[in-house]
């Protein structure tokens, strides 16, 4: 144990460590990419309204121009410092874009993932279990499909069948702008701050607003887990401890939940961590789908007005989010399963 | 009891409360009948008048400030606002008396300091968003707080001054106080304080704003609601969405024309319209186009504006919600004439076309390359250059081939020398037949397009230098006319402004005028 303790330290080490030239390299591609794509904030604002040479004054003056590399040091130096600036087309600082915006896709990655694991593990265990049955057939087919489902045209789907039609539910946003505006964002994730608040119309209303996007996209990433659950469940069902367990008369249906299906979830977790990871680059769609505001639309918008202050600093804290999570699922890889070892 | 069983009960539950929380739950618009709630695709680059120079912006700020003059709802002329009276006293001083009793919205009061102090700051902080260019002729500007008078001195006679200090960028602010704004640097857009018809209680970027009626408004046009409610979509498809589900009481800006037909069908919804002052028009680089000399291009110019259907674009494209348009300056605003119409008719002349290129010895069929840009000017952009292509094609003179590319590239591409022909769109600075002249067709153009005529730029001066309606409607006829012998650019299309409005919600259409901004005071709920 101590062996172990000591290797997953040096492990984890190396990990932060090299996550540094990771997120370097990326805000490198970055800062060329927003260089070498044509546009800026000020063309963006006033093309097709004043001359080019006024626009290229104005560029001048803002300070455009410099020299690429004395930009690139200062974008640097400022990412280094996690100075991240202010956008340049609306004022706002990038600090407040991830902390507003940011916990609005946390807010809706959160309960897409929640819905994706019950979802994902519900149903690829009783595929699984009954393998070769309707059940499995059906558990598959709909993993398959879900999964090739684009997240937009099931979400345009959705706000057709359930807020169109049927007006159960609002089609967009995360709030009814009477909400919106009286609700006192503490945490700024509006199911927490309602109920912080005791405003019950508020937590329903955020709630209402919540369901078909966190289910667009829940169900969709679910199709990743239902086939991934089926497959390790199936695989440790061969076990040889498995074959124990039915020799020693315990139930088909015990020996599957208690003995082979825990042991099924192990890589389940990693890729369920990693999922999580991809759900807050991929809540994009879902964001601007649903009009979501979260960083994910906020980074569309400000990559249209070729923000590139903004982008960046959001770039970056995506960067060292994804970091982050996937040294936690590796920790918690290691804990989970004995086997693994660093 | 087996888990299985109770992991699919637990399932089974929460799906029957989440269906529950939906089916109990309202889909619409919780508003007060005095909370007006516009629904927009529409975002602001900020709400400092002196860093913005865009419609989105102008039309929050035109809400929450007051200018010396504006343009009224339903009018085309510049009236005072927070002046009692504004005149020239000679052609380069222009002295404002402002009202008395002004205040902000957070009770201080309103003098001749604040004006001045707002035109100083806007030239000097000079933002790159904002439109401090328009400002060039100020010489400078003195203020007198005892008879509450500011005085424009100007380096040039510009008889357009009145419209320039009536646009949104050159609203006031205040200079001291508790919220006074910085003299040399924008105010963050939450913490704005103006002397409109509203205050700003909430604002978040690209979400919404809220804007609450000031009871310290002391102008003349008073709210007919207390409460306004901006939200911000990404998508007009969103927008629609949330109109027909009832989730906001006036949609604006903006929807494609299969969705405005799709709001028509809606019960409960009524789709509004009146006059605007948005046009679209094709534009020639001189240097670009096709022609081996001066007298083929023009010849191949006219042949162009002979050929063009504008009526078949308005009819088959918009579905009848834009207006042929036969000048740059767009009808309703004053100087306005149809030059073009007079020069080639209101529908196609193929033999006219025809005459043209051969007399000048051009050999048809013309290969034309037409750029547009498919979503900056709306989502029908693609479908209407679809449609000139295939009138240019069927007059069997033409062979065009289109292409596009995003606002990005295309703007600074278009005005660089880089397409021979391409479509524009232009929103009014203000509603002066100069700001749909000059712009276009005098030699200082930001089009860039190396048109030049000595004739155009004299009556430009002319109708620049003069206050006096008959020789600037003289001047202006004479620009409008040579324009449109020499069409450097095609005027297509004039846009209406239109709304979607829900039932019981009224005065949207008192809104709609050639100053293009919407004003949400004017709008009530029964």
């Amino acid at each position: 144990m101590q062996h172990q303790g000591t290797s997953l330290r040096a492990y984890l080490l190396t990990r932060i460590a090299l996550a540094v030239p990771t997120v370097l390299i990326l805000l490198t591609l970055v800062f060329l990419l927003m260089r070498v794509a044509p546009g800026n904030p000020i063309q963006a604002a006033l093309g097709g309204h004043v001359s080019q040479a006024e626009i290229a004054k104005r560029e001048a003056d803002a300070g455009y121009d410099r020299p690429i590399l004395t930009q690139y040091v200062d974008y640097l130096g400022d990412a280094v410092t996690l100075n991240l600036g202010t956008s340049l087309t609306d004022h706002r600082s990038v600090t407040s874009i991830i902390t507003d915006n940011g916990s609005a896709t946390l807010e809706l990655t959160f309960w897409a993932f929640l819905i994706a694991v019950v979802v994902g593990i519900a149903i690829g265990l009783v595929a699984g279990r009954f393998r070769d049955t309707w059940k499995d057939t059906g558990g598959r087919l709909f993993g398959i499909i879900i999964y090739a489902f684009p997240v937009f045209f099931l979400g345009f789907l959705a706000q057709l069948v359930f807020s169109t039609e049927l007006g159960w539910l609002p089609s967009s946003g995360r709030a009814s702008p009477i909400v919106e505006f009286e609700l006192n964002k503490v945490t700024h994730l509006y199911l927490v701050d309602s109920l912080i608040a005791g405003d019950w119309n508020a937590f329903w209303d955020c709630v209402q607003h919540l369901i078909l996007p966190a289910v667009t996209l829940g169900l969709v990433i679910s199709g990743v887990l239902i086939r991934l659950v089926r497959v390790n469940l199936l695989q440790t069902m061969k076990g040889d401890y498995v074959e124990a367990a039915r020799a020693r008369g315990i139930s088909e249906r015990r020996v599957t939940i208690h003995h082979a299906f825990r042991n099924a979830l192990v890589p389940v977790v990693t890729v369920a961590g990693l999922q999580f990871a991809i759900l807050l680059g991929g809540a994009v769609l879902t964001e601007q789908t649903f009009d979501w505001p979260g960083i994910g639309s906020e980074l569309v918008r400000y990559l249209d007005n070729r923000d590139y202050i903004a982008v960046q600093g959001i770039i970056t804290v995506f960067a060292l989010a994804v970091v982050l999570i996937s040294v936690v699922i590796d920790i918690v890889t290691a804990f989970v399963d004995p086997r693994v070892r660093y | 009891m087996r888990r299985l069983s109770r992991l699919m009960l637990a399932v089974l539950a929460i799906a029957v409360i989440a269906v529950g929380v939906a089916a109990c739950g309202s889909s619409s618009s919780s508003s007060s009948s005095s909370t007006i709630i516009r629904g927009t695709t529409d975002q602001p680059v900020g709400l400092d008048p002196a860093g913005v120079y865009d419609l989105p912006s102008w039309d929050m700020i035109v809400n929450l400030y007051q200018t010396v003059l504006t343009i009224p709802p339903g009018g085309n002329k510049p009236v005072p606002d927070a002046a009692k009276s504004c005149d020239f006293t000679n052609p380069t001083t222009y002295v404002c008396t402002i009202a008395d009793g002004l205040k902000f919205s957070d009770g201080s009061d309103l003098t001749a300091k604040d004006v001045k102090f707002s035109f100083d700051r806007n030239i000097k902080i000079n933002a790159p968003e904002g439109a401090s260019s328009n400002l060039v002729g100020v010489k400078s500007i003195d203020s007198d707080e005892a008879k509450n008078t500011v005085t424009f001195n100007l380096k040039y006679p510009q008889a357009v001054f009145p419209y320039i200090i009536s646009m949104q960028s050159m609203a006031i602010v205040p200079a001291d106080g508790p919220n006074a704004f910085p003299a040399d640097k924008l105010m963050p857009d939450d913490q704005v304080v103006g002397s409109g018809q509203y205050t700003l209680e909430q604002y978040e970027p690209g979400q919404q704003a809220v804007l609450k009626k000031n009871p310290n408004y002391g102008g003349q046009y008073p709210s007919k609601n207390d409460q306004a409610i901006i939200k911000y979509y990404d998508k007009d498809s969103t927008l629609t969405q949330a109109v027909k589900n009832g989730e906001v009481d006036v949609g604006y800006r903006s929807f494609s024309p299969t969705e405005l037909q799709d709001l028509r069908n809606t019960d409960g919804v009524n789709v509004v319209g009146g006059s605007g002052s948005e046009i679209r028009y094709l534009v020639f680089n001189l240097n670009l186009m096709p022609g081996d000399n001066d007298a083929q291009k023009l010849a191949i110019r006219r042949a162009v504006a002979y050929t063009i259907d504008r009526q078949a674009i308005a009819d088959n494209v918009y579905n009848g919600s834009v207006t042929p348009l036969y000048s740059q300056v767009p009808q309703g605003l004053e100087y306005a004439n149809e030059a073009y119409k007079d020069e080639y008719g209101d529908s196609p002349d193929t033999n006219a076309a025809k005459a043209e290129l051969s007399k000048a010895g051009v050999q048809t069929p013309v290969d034309l390359e037409i750029w547009y840009t498919p979503t900056h000017y709306g989502t029908g952009t693609a479908d209407e250059f679809a449609e000139i292509k295939r009138q240019l094609e069927d007059s069997g003179l033409f062979s065009v081939t289109l292409k596009s590319t995003e606002w990005n590239q295309y703007d600074e591409a278009a005005l660089t020398d880089k397409y021979p022909i391409f479509g524009f769109g232009w929103f009014p600075d203000y509603p002066d037949a100069d700001d749909y002249t000059t712009p276009f067709w005098a030699t200082s153009s930001f089009l860039n397009d190396h048109y030049s005529n000595p004739e155009i730029d004299k009556q430009v001066k002319v109708e620049e230098g003069t206050s006096n309606t008959d020789k600037r409607s003289a001047a202006f006829d004479q620009i409008q006319n040579l324009a449109a012998k020499d069409a450097p650019t095609i005027p297509v299309w004039q846009g209406g402004q239109v709304a979607a409005v829900q039932d019981g919600v009224n005065g949207v259409e008192d809104t709609f005028d050639a100053a293009y901004l919407f004003r949400l005071w004017v709008i009530s709920k029964d």
